[in-house]
């Protein structure tokens, strides 16, 4: 285990704690899971209380959830563990999380909290250091990658119609209570001043106001502009009769100008050879 | 024509005087512009530049370039072609002084005593005649005189040479003494100028003068050698001087060498005693015409001399036509439409006030191009000649013994003696593509018809090779060419080849628009070698252009059985013709080609010539090298040789069309369906192999309730491709206007969808969140609901003012990519693909030779798809393409030498854009250039966005990319034009792999697709389907299922910021690793680019480097069962 104590006892960044981990027996190098106690700066992480979480670095991509919680288990016992993307705090698990919209799929090297029920456990874990690489998939508790794991997942995404109508029709239930409420609320609202004596116009009603987009803000600009356009009269003047031809000549000019340059460029690659 | 001629002097004058002080700035900003090339910039005016008061001249210029040109840039453009080409003053007065050490060396030369003709001992052992002298014996006798008189002839005296080819002619002209009566007859006048070259050549060979002294055939044609001189040192390549022998114009009495008479002796010829009693001599036009060349070569100069005196525009529009032939490949070989040839038109031009003295070049070559396009000249010939001579020949007796006629002022000598119809038919295409060019303001006219060339392959259709030319002996038997073979002196290929191509032509008539062939061309050769034999001109080439709409017709129907030409029908066609009655109750000739699919009736072409070179010219099949299909066996579907896919894909379609009628039509839907998309490849024909209708074998797999799944201990099953189909559902005002909401709604379609496919047409289906899949005829359909105002709710941001705005974001782009502007791109396509019938295959080519290059996954299939149809719809300078091969070598070209740093790549899909659109969108191009995607390509719906290429492909890619396209186009240029090497095309269908860094070999049995790959491997497993469409199923196949593209998704997500992964998505067994250098530079210690790396000390820093030997590992555990080893390459991580 010369490898195991080099990536132990070499260079960490001040405050981690470097514990090799391999997939299994078979495999003969190893990753280094960087340890530390997690501390928070300010404001309470609810999810990952200080002391007693332990925030892991580098998680490789076969190593989930479960497989961090049994190679902790023996430390103390593990009350949660959330693996992220990049570090940040433990957002609350939404109670609406279903099981066919929000998918999150974790792609690669993860970071990990581990949540310990007492502090002693971070101690604790930090001491497997010491000892030889960690195994991530066991002969009791195998991990399955490859083929296996693909075959699980494609056996996974068949859908049952039955629960995914069910969970529509709940959703779709609360959405439409929502969107009821909302539409009584506004309707109390209507034409009513409110403490300052502002009255709110609505689409509704029987003086509809314009819809606050831009798109309708443009469409007006661009309407005042044709008036003007429609007010103006062209060729009228001997001036303008002028003006138009100069503008023709410049136009020519401008243009003789930007082909010359394309020439220049042209001749600077050297695209005049017809051989 | 172009203007009159008041316009005409304007154009003339107008560069020289008006543009002085422009032109000067222009200089100067050049230069400045030059260095900074890397980035463009929009050019600027000043203000008071722009408006300050024009001056008439300037006026002037202005205008004419408006009028003339499409813009100033095309004149521009020329002008600059023009510095290039001519030569320089510099390299003139080198020039000039090597002729005048050569003017004095000649004359210097000793004379010889009279021999023989036959004994040729006087000369030195290592000087061989430059002749074929077949037959030997001849009477006459020969002796050296130095010459009387030393011209230079030719372009160069006229200023009309263009590099990279300088010669000059040099007219030695032989003193009468060394000529006899009657050597006008067999071959003595050819001889006497062959040994008269050899002796100079003896003499100069010894002086230090010349880096290379070499014989050649004029124009490769082997009755006229002649004699080679290049200077000494590093001016080698400045020029070549050419000698050539001729006689004094009067030597010789011209009405010996009317086209009627004959000069070579039947009995001479055959080396018999004692001639035929009663037989006529056939005339021998060919024959004397090449010696009347020679004696017309002085007044020709003076005539073009004539010419070109107070007609500036002459050279400049000589200088462009000798361009465009030589792109053309038209200016070099027997036969060749050569530089003093068209010099000769553009005179007869002026002569006939087709063109005035005060044109330009670029009018020159207008009228000229315009000319050619119009007339014929091998049905109506032209003559210089100016007074009718009674006594001279008329244009019909020309027309009787040449294909092509265009008579010299002499009225003696046809100027196109040697050139086939077929070569004139050819010119004259060229030109009438070009003024079509020309007058398209679409197409930047100067470069598709100056700067590309345009060699055979890349401009027929489909090519074939005469790989052995001594074969066309046995065809001169055949068809009984004596007197022709004659005339040509032997030289069978030349006197064979015109009634070779006229048979083809004659068999193609239907099908080709053009029929073309390479012209003979023999190399310059040493003078103390052998001269070449009419063999060495290597095979020969033959070049088909066809007529889309006919060209895979496997019925030639012939005249009705009792007409008098169905017996000329049936000789022609031989045994293949037979009597068929046809639904008009009609009985006819007629002759059936076999081919069942699209690919073999492509190839009904190949039938008929095999089929008429043997029956008529006794041309073995082994001696034709046919090169019309050859690559497409890469896009070959199953294990059969039959078809190339394009059934399968009709047949996909078919079972589309009848789905989205099923669609609309279903009842009981709370909202109609409005719409039915399709956006998978396949239903724009493009899919590289397009689905075959399959049907699982139940053992094979495992079972959960009505679905089929992939078993552990079994093979991969096959890949079944999901046809993505995007149905469009009414809008209404019960569709929620919340992003969530609207997600459940479509999920709860996709369910209501199953259910009612199920229930009314008793589909098999497996519905999901984002998607229900449908079984159908053995295909499986992919159904995805989309509600056109959803990319809107999605784009929604309410501004702090309360103001609602639009916003791209990711998600809403992905959307509108997926429900609006692919559908678009796939009926467009499928537009194009009802026009241009090989558009499909020539993609799926495409296709196939980027996934073999392992960059499929770097470049997104819809920008393949658009650069091919770049190719037929702006296929200038060349015709939209007829067959795939053409298609995809030209595909390869454009990737190789399109400059995607500076310019647009536009498609104009259904003729959406107008002329300015295109300008407008190019100058933006120049102004954004650094913020637009490297590969930056413009559609009508898409003109400023490129949405194809916006992620892929990367810089480095497209660099590969170009690479590798020049490579494999030079590497199947090479094969495909040699048909003596045994051709594998395939050769760039297989990778460079020692490029890489660490190869992952695959598991064959894991890999789903195995059987797509280039080549086809020769056990194959049982993949737990058979094929089959009829039988309904009741169990849901594995669909989607490809463990490499999953291995491969994973191994992105884990190593995205390490690596680079390339496979081959079709069959490829290997996936390549190549890492990437920046990543493996050590860090400092970062917990956010922690993944995958270890930290070390290093000069007692710490750094974090790649774990390479853990990452090594990984591979093999993230695709168990799938890897079978790793490989790694090189040590180049090592840090």
């Amino acid at each position: 285990m010369a490898a195991a104590t080099g990536c132990a006892a070499g260079a960490v960044p001040a405050g981690y704690t470097a514990l090799a981990v391999k997939f299994a027996e078979r495999q003969h190098s190893h990753h280094c899971l960087l340890v530390k106690e997690h501390q928070v700066r300010e404001g309470a992480d609810t999810a990952h209380p200080p002391r007693r979480t332990l925030f892991v670095l580098n998680v490789p991509p076969y190593c989930g959830p479960d497989s961090l919680s049994r190679l902790f288990s023996r430390c103390g016992h593990v009350q949660s563990v959330d693996i992220c993307d990049k570090p940040g705090p433990g957002e609350k698990k939404d109670k609406l999380a279903s099981k066919f919209f929000d998918h999150k799929t974790l792609k690669g090297f993860q970071v990990a909290y581990v949540v310990f029920r007492k502090p002693a456990a971070v101690q604790a874990a930090k001491a497997l250091s010491q000892e030889g690489p960690l195994l991530i998939s066991t002969e009791s508790h195998p991990v399955k990658t490859g083929i296996s794991k693909w075959i699980a997942s494609y056996e996974a995404s068949i859908v049952d119609p039955k629960e995914l109508k069910a969970e529509v029709d709940a959703y779709m239930e609360d959405y439409d209570k929502k969107v009821a409420e909302e539409k009584a609320k506004a309707a109390t609202e209507e034409g009513v001043p409110d403490e300052e004596g502002w009255v709110k116009v609505t689409r509704k009603g029987r003086k509809p106001g314009l819809p606050r987009t831009e798109a309708a803000n443009l469409r007006v600009l661009e309407k005042e502009k044709q008036k003007r356009a429609r007010k103006e009269l062209l060729n009228f003047y001997a001036w303008q009769h002028r003006e138009t031809k100069r503008e023709h000549i410049a136009q020519l000019r401008k243009k003789f100008e930007e082909d010359k340059q394309r020439i220049a460029l042209m001749r600077a690659q050297r695209k005049f050879r017809p051989y | 024509m172009a203007g009159s001629p008041e316009a005409a002097e304007e154009a003339e004058q107008g560069p020289e005087q008006g543009s002085e002080p422009p032109a000067g700035s222009a200089v100067r900003r050049g230069k400045r512009a030059a260095p900074a090339a890397a980035a463009p910039q929009p050019a600027k005016l000043s203000r008071a530049e722009l408006y300050r008061p024009p001056t008439s001249e300037e006026l002037t210029q202005l205008k004419e370039t408006e009028d003339l040109f499409h813009s100033s840039l095309l004149r521009l453009q020329i002008e600059e072609l023009l510095k290039e080409v001519t030569l320089k003053e510099k390299k003139k007065k080198k020039i000039d002084s090597f002729l005048h050490e050569i003017n004095n060396l000649l004359s210097a030369i000793p004379e010889t005593p009279e021999t023989e003709l036959t004994d040729q001992a006087w000369l030195s052992e290592d000087v061989k005649v430059p002749f074929l002298q077949v037959p030997f014996s001849v009477k006459g006798r020969f002796r050296f005189v130095p010459p009387a008189e030393l011209k230079v002839v030719g372009s160069y005296l006229l200023g009309t040479c263009v590099r990279p080819e300088i010669n000059v002619d040099i007219a030695v002209t032989m003193p009468r003494e060394i000529f006899q009566d009657k050597d006008n007859l067999n071959q003595r006048y050819h001889r006497k100028r062959a040994l008269y070259l050899s002796h100079i050549a003896q003499h100069l060979s010894k002086e230090k003068l010349f880096g290379s002294v070499k014989f050649a055939y004029m124009n490769s044609n082997h009755l006229k050698p002649i004699l080679l001189l290049r200077p000494q040192g590093k001016d080698e390549k400045i020029v070549t001087v050419r000698l050539h022998a001729c006689p004094d114009s009067d030597l010789f009495k011209p009405s010996r060498f009317y086209p009627s008479k004959n000069n070579v002796r039947t009995a001479w010829f055959m080396e018999q005693s004692t001639p035929k009693e009663g037989t006529t001599e056939p005339p021998t036009p060919h024959y004397n015409n090449s010696i009347l060349c020679d004696t017309v070569m002085l007044s020709h100069l003076h005539f073009l001399s004539n010419a070109a005196t107070d007609f500036p525009g002459m050279k400049d529009g000589l200088a462009l036509l000798k361009v465009w032939l030589n792109q053309r490949q038209l200016s070099k070989g027997l036969g060749c439409f050569s530089g003093f040839l068209v010099s000769m038109l553009v005179a007869y031009l002026l002569m006939k006030r087709k063109i005035v003295k005060m044109m330009s070049g670029y009018q020159v070559l207008r009228s000229t191009l315009q000319f050619l396009a119009t007339t014929d000249l091998s049905v109506t010939g032209i003559s210089l000649a100016k007074d009718a001579d009674p006594s001279l020949p008329v244009l019909d007796d020309f027309h009787q013994a040449f294909e092509v006629v265009f008579v010299d002022p002499s009225g003696l000598v046809n100027l196109c003696a040697d050139m086939t119809a077929s070569k004139y038919h050819q010119v004259q295409f060229e030109a009438k593509r070009s003024m079509e060019i020309l007058d398209d303001r679409m197409v930047d006219g100067f470069q598709a018809l100056l700067m590309t060339p345009k060699p055979m392959l890349r401009t027929f259709d489909h090519i074939f090779h005469l790989k052995h030319v001594s074969k066309l002996q046995g065809t001169c038997k055949k068809m009984q060419l004596l007197n022709e073979l004659m005339d040509w002196g032997g030289n069978y290929v030349a006197a064979a080849l015109p009634f070779v191509v006229s048979l083809l032509a004659r068999g193609l008539s239907q099908r080709a628009q053009l029929v073309a062939h390479s012209l003979p061309q023999i190399p310059e050769w040493p003078i103390d070698a052998e001269p070449p034999k009419h063999k060495d001109v290597g095979p020969l080439t033959f070049g088909l252009l066809f007529v889309p709409e006919f060209a895979a017709s496997t019925l030639e129907k012939g005249p009705q059985a009792d007409h008098p030409e169905a017996l000329e029908f049936r000789t022609f066609w031989g045994e293949k013709s037979e009597l068929r009655r046809f639904q008009d109750g009609s009985i006819c000739e007629a002759v059936v080609w076999e081919a069942s699919t699209a690919c073999q009736k492509r190839l009904i072409p190949e039938q008929i010539i095999r089929h008429l070179l043997k029956l008529h010219a006794d041309i073995p099949e082994s001696s034709i090298c046919y090169t019309g299909a050859l690559l497409e066996s890469v896009i070959r579907t199953g294990k059969e040789a039959g078809g190339t896919g394009e059934e399968a894909m009709v047949s996909v379609v078919c079972s589309y069309d009848d789905l989205s009628r099923k669609l609309w039509n279903l009842k009981e839907l709370p909202l109609t369906v409005t719409a039915v998309q399709g956006v998978h490849p396949a239903l724009r024909y493009t899919d590289v192999f397009p689905p075959i209708p399959m049907k699982p074998i139940y053992s094979f797999h495992n079972r959960s309730k009505h679905f089929l799944l992939p078993s552990e201990e079994k093979p991969c099953p096959a890949y079944i491709t999901p046809l993505k189909i995007i149905c469009h559902m009414e809008g209404s005002g019960q569709w929620p206007q919340d992003k969530g909401a609207i997600k459940r709604i479509k999920a709860a379609f996709h369910l209501q969808l199953a259910e009612l496919l199920r229930q009314q047409h008793q589909l098999v289906c497996r519905p999901a969140v984002t998607h229900t899949d449908v079984y159908k005829d053995g295909y499986v359909f992919r159904l995805q609901v989309a509600y056109h105002r959803e990319p809107l709710i999605l784009k929604e941001v309410v501004t702090p003012e309360g103001m609602l705005k639009y916003q791209d974001t990711e998600e809403s782009r992905q959307l509108e990519l997926e429900t609006l502007h692919l559908p678009y791109l796939t009926s467009s396509l499928h537009g194009l693909q009802q026009q241009h019938p090989v558009f499909g295959s020539t993609s799926r080519l495409a296709k196939r030779w980027i996934s073999a290059q392992l960059l499929s996954d770097s470049i997104s299939e819809e920008c393949v798809d658009l650069l091919v149809a770049f190719l037929f719809l702006h296929s200038a300078p060349f015709t939209p393409p007829s067959s795939p091969q053409v298609g995809f070598l030209r595909f390869l070209n454009l990737l190789a030498t399109f400059d995607w740093k500076n310019n647009p790549l536009i498609v104009n899909l259904n003729t959406g854009l107008t002329d300015s659109d295109c300008t407008e969108i190019k100058n933006k191009f120049v102004a954004a250039r650094s913020r637009l995607p490297v590969m930056f390509l413009a559609t009508p719906k898409d003109q400023w966005s490129s949405m194809w290429t916006r992620e892929r492909p990367s810089a480095q890619i497209l660099q590969r990319l170009v690479l590798l396209a020049s490579e494999s186009l030079r590497a199947l240029e090479e094969q495909l034009m040699d048909p003596l090497s045994d051709q594998d095309v395939k050769m760039v269908f297989r990778p460079p792999l020692d490029f890489y860094d660490v190869l992952i070999h695959l598991n064959p049995n894991q890999i789903p697709r195995l059987l797509e790959s280039v080549d086809r491997p020769v056990k194959s497993v049982c993949r737990g389907v058979v094929k089959n469409s009829s039988a309904m199923n009741i169990l849901f196949p594995v669909v989607d299922y490809d463990p490499v593209q999953l291995y491969l998704q994973e191994l992105r997500n884990a190593f995205d910021d390490l690596a680079l992964f390339f496979y081959d998505k079709h069959g490829g067994e290997v996936i390549a690793v190549l890492w990437k250098p920046l990543s493996f530079q050590p860090q400092p210690f970062k917990v956010s680019s922690m993944r995958g790396r270890k930290v070390t000390t290093l000069n007692n820093e710490l750094v974090c480097i790649p774990n390479v030997e853990a990452i090594l590992e990984d591979f093999e555990i993230l695709g168990e069962g799938l890897v079978k080893s790793v490989e790694a390459r090189t040590e180049k991580w090592t840090i």
